[in-house]
């Protein structure tokens, strides 16, 4: 290959990065329900972090098999994934090259980023999930969730507030074709603080670059670690370079010390601005040699012992965890929330649920809602099932399918209408039928299995009865419920989701076949 | 008041008085208008060919549709369940009502509702929204507050006001098709209880005397005309219903422009006396309609 066609790499991680960043967008955007849930699938098993928790917790071929392609593509190439597939990465390209654009020209300088943070975090993180709880990765750091948040509490609300004034319009002609979309703003708290994380975000990356990439990253830190040991890496050509250091300005990781001619490979987000940069066409990738590799053994020593000269933050963090999720319950005040079918256990939920959101843009019905403190300060953000916005809709399970962590892991919808995540609790005082003596049956009404039913109360009333064994904790009868404010029906939690037994399924007796012309009036 | 207020009341008064001037003189139109029965049954055939019977018995639908008007067609499809529950009006009838509804010069038809279940789910897997568009008719959303607007009920007595879909607030024409189903609450579902998919806050009507808002609902608007669907009825476990299993085969289905007379006629096709249901009896009190069946000029077809 010459080295004019090397410089073409960077036009190719332009468009590659622009495709997937669309792709990613118009998942978190679809206010509409377009994206199949299984494309979307498809496209979130290519995030590295909710891949791995995938992987290990719910398995699948097709998981592991892109997780395979991943790790490879790092062995062979280094952190290309940083500034084509994950969606944050390149949202900070974005932002630093609209800041040029605005004439603000920022040169970058070599800063070697403080590594042992970023291995560190990656630690404290897995630590918290096997202590149930995914905070340090998904609530604060994780990129493709807080990618998510940032559109969800950003550009969410104007896509829904301009499609639904498209739709007033319209409608005033006649013309239905757009339809109003609720805005719910239940989850106000988590959009304030992704909007905090995209100020501060951008603020890092128009001052340093791919800064937080290599501090506080946990996908940044496993691609870091295999990059370490990658087959091919750039490299300077000491003897072709002429030391005018364009390189060093134009590098978002300020990984390049163009004084000492050296590339920080496990610091290099693979955006390929230096190689287009540099008038020589001094910087191409390189296989390794054999001494080379033996120096990246020791740079992955000396990355194990920052790692375990910090193992001190570890600890305190294995100590700290459950008094988090113990503290964060009882900073809520509330009983735990009811978390969607498919979920498993609160636990399982909690420790899974890196809060992108993805589940709560696809729910058809708006049940989940992203929460606030409602899981405790560990669980910040992770969605819930919200009855005062809707019902989960006994036919559907989509979040399961949609769900890249494992979080919610998928299930038929055959399976789901049998899946228990709550029991309702029924009291009469505060009831219609009792308080006004009118007939109501919201309740029953919506039950999709009949739990809630109906039997024979005072002076030809009826009153709604429960039988817990039918109920799926689906919250039709709280949300239809037309009491207000405390509604005497409503669902609580199961911290292990159980399973419910089917309806009675029986044969109504076919009429006598009438005579012709037999009618009852 | 700010603009967007103003605005909005403003805009939803003057569609109310226009549905209003329309209403009444749709109303005085029908009071000349002589039919040749007061209640059309039949029984035996297909859900669409039992009405091309029905209809023609009535003078085909020239008698109710005239050349240009806007016509609603307001189906059941308040669930997320398949035609053959029947939790929804047959997609077959509501086609077909259309269709007739074109040949009488239509100048567009509608179908909407306001569903319980996820709106885009119920529309399309009743297949009503597939059977509705296919011969021409506008599917509306109608799950969102913003379609609807306020309007006074003159005769009610617990509902005084409610919020109707602009859609059926423009209409010339309103049609209503109920499913005849089991209801844990009122016992069954059939024309009057179907007009509660018209408005858009209907826990008001559940937490005051949901009988006597279904009967004063009625007293609003007198519907063009009522096609009660009983082709498969809901037996029990209503009005979603859990399985087929809770279906009979019924193969009847019933027309009138009376809607007390038609609900008490699918009482008793139904097989439970009328009287047990109480919103019937509220709304013959109120003069809505006739309940007394045996006075009325009845058609009874079998196929």
């Amino acid at each position: 290959m010459t080295r004019n066609t090397w410089k073409k790499i960077k036009d190719l991680r332009v468009i590659v990065s622009l495709i997937f960043l669309v792709l990613f967008t118009a998942l978190f955007l679809d206010a509409w329900h377009l994206v199949p849930p299984k494309l979307a699938a498809v496209l979130t098993s290519l995030q590295i972090v909710p891949s791995v928790l995938k992987a290990v917790i719910v398995g699948g071929t097709a998981t592991l098999f892109v997780l395979a392609f991943i790790v490879l593509m790092t062995l062979f190439l280094g952190r290309v994934y940083c500034s084509t597939i994950c969606p944050l990465g390149v949202l900070q390209d974005f932002l630093i090259r609209l800041a040029r654009k605005m004439n603000r020209r920022k040169r970058f300088r070599y800063n070697r980023a403080p590594q042992w943070l970023q291995y560190s975090v990656l630690a404290i993180a897995v630590i918290l999930v096997l202590f149930g709880t995914s905070m340090i990765i998904g609530d604060l750091l994780e990129p493709f969730s807080n990618y998510g948040r940032i559109v969800n509490a950003l550009a969410l609300p104007v896509i829904v507030l301009t499609n639904n004034a498209a739709a007033d319009i319209l409608a005033r002609f006649g013309i239905y074709f757009l339809y109003n979309i609720p805005l719910h703003l239940e989850g106000i708290g988590a959009l304030a603080l992704g909007l905090l994380f995209f100020v501060t975000l951008g603020y890092m990356s128009l001052t340093e670059g791919r800064l937080f990439c290599n501090t506080f990253c946990p996908a940044g830190a496993i691609l870091s670690l295999l990059s370490r040991i990658s087959v091919y890496r750039l490299v300077i050509a000491k003897d072709v370079c002429n030391d005018c250091g364009a390189c060093d300005k134009v590098c978002k990781a300020e990984c390049i010390d163009s004084e000492a001619k050296r590339i920080d490979f496990s610091a290099c987000v693979g955006c390929f601005n230096c190689v287009r940069s540099c008038p020589e066409e001094a910087i191409q990738y390189e296989r390794r040699r054999i001494p080379d590799v033996q120096i990246a053994g020791v740079g992955f020593d000396q990355g194990r012992r920052e790692f375990f000269r910090n193992v001190t933050v570890p600890t305190a963090a294995f100590l700290l965890a459950p008094g988090l999720v113990q503290g964060g319950s009882v900073l809520s005040g509330k009983a735990k929330p009811v978390t969607p079918p498919g979920s498993l256990s609160f636990r399982h939920f909690t420790s899974l649920c890196t809060a992108c959101h993805l589940c709560a843009t696809s729910c058809p019905t708006g049940v989940l809602q992203p929460s606030f403190l409602d899981f405790g300060l560990a669980g910040m953000f992770q969605p819930k099932m919200d009855y005062t916005v809707n019902y989960c809709n006994y036919d559907c399970a989509i979040c399961g399918d949609v769900c890249p962590t494992g979080a919610i892991v998928p299930l038929d919808v055959e399976t789901k209408k049998l899946v228990q995540i709550g029991k309702t609790t029924f009291k009469k005082d505060d009831c219609v039928v009792v308080s006004k003596k009118k007939e109501c049956a919201a309740c029953s009404e919506h039950c999709p299995t009949k739990a809630v039913h109906m039997v024979p109360y005072e002076n030809g009333l009826r009153l709604p009865e429960i039988d817990d064994k039918l109920c799926i904790g689906c919250g039709a009868c709280e949300h239809a419920c037309p009491v207000t404010p405390n509604k005497p029906i409503f669902v609580t939690a199961n911290e292990i989701h159980l399973k419910a037994e089917k309806p009675k399924v029986e044969k109504e007796k076919e009429p006598v076949p009438a005579t012709p012309g037999d009618f009852p009036f | 008041m700010d603009r967007r207020t103003f605005v909005k009341q403003t805009l939803g008064a003057s569609i109310a008085f226009g549905a209003f001037m329309k209403t009444g003189s749709l109303l005085s139109e029908l009071g000349n208008l002589q039919l040749p029965y007061d209640l059309v049954a039949i029984k035996g055939g297909e859900p669409d060919s039992m009405f091309d019977s029905g209809i023609a018995a009535l003078g085909g639908m020239k008698a109710f549709v005239k050349k240009g008007d806007k016509v609603v067609v307001k189906p059941n499809i308040g669930w997320d369940v398949s035609p053959e529950r029947a939790g929804n009006t047959n997609p077959k009838l509501v086609a077909r009502i259309i269709q007739h509804c074109f040949d009488a010069g239509a100048k567009d038809v509608s179908v909407v509702d306001h569903p319980c279940d996820q709106w885009q789910r119920c529309y399309s897997n009743s297949g009503i929204q597939k059977a509705a568009s296919d011969v021409g008719a506008k599917v509306i959303p109608g799950a969102s507050a913003s379609y609807y607007h306020n309007v006074s009920v003159p005769k009610g007595i617990s509902l005084k006001s409610t919020q109707e879909h602009e859609v059926i607030l423009d209409a010339d024409v309103f049609i209503n098709v109920p499913v005849l189903k089991n209801h844990s609450g009122p016992r069954l579902t059939m024309g009057m209880k179907n007009l509660m998919g018209n408005v858009w806050d209907r826990q008001y009507w559940h937490r005051t005397d949901l009988d006597q808002c279904i009967a004063d609902f009625s007293t609003y608007r007198k519907p063009t005309l009522n096609v009660l669907d009983a082709y498969y009825v809901m037996k029990r476990n209503g009005p979603r219903g859990i399985s087929t299993g809770d279906l009979v085969m019924m193969k009847s289905q019933l027309i009138s422009t009376d809607i007390v007379a038609l609900d008490v006629a699918g009482a008793k096709l139904f097989g439970i006396d009328p009287n047990e249901v109480r919103y019937i009896k509220v709304a013959e009190e109120m003069k809505v309609g006739r309940a007394d069946l045996e006075n009325l000029n009845i058609k009874r077809i079998s196929m």
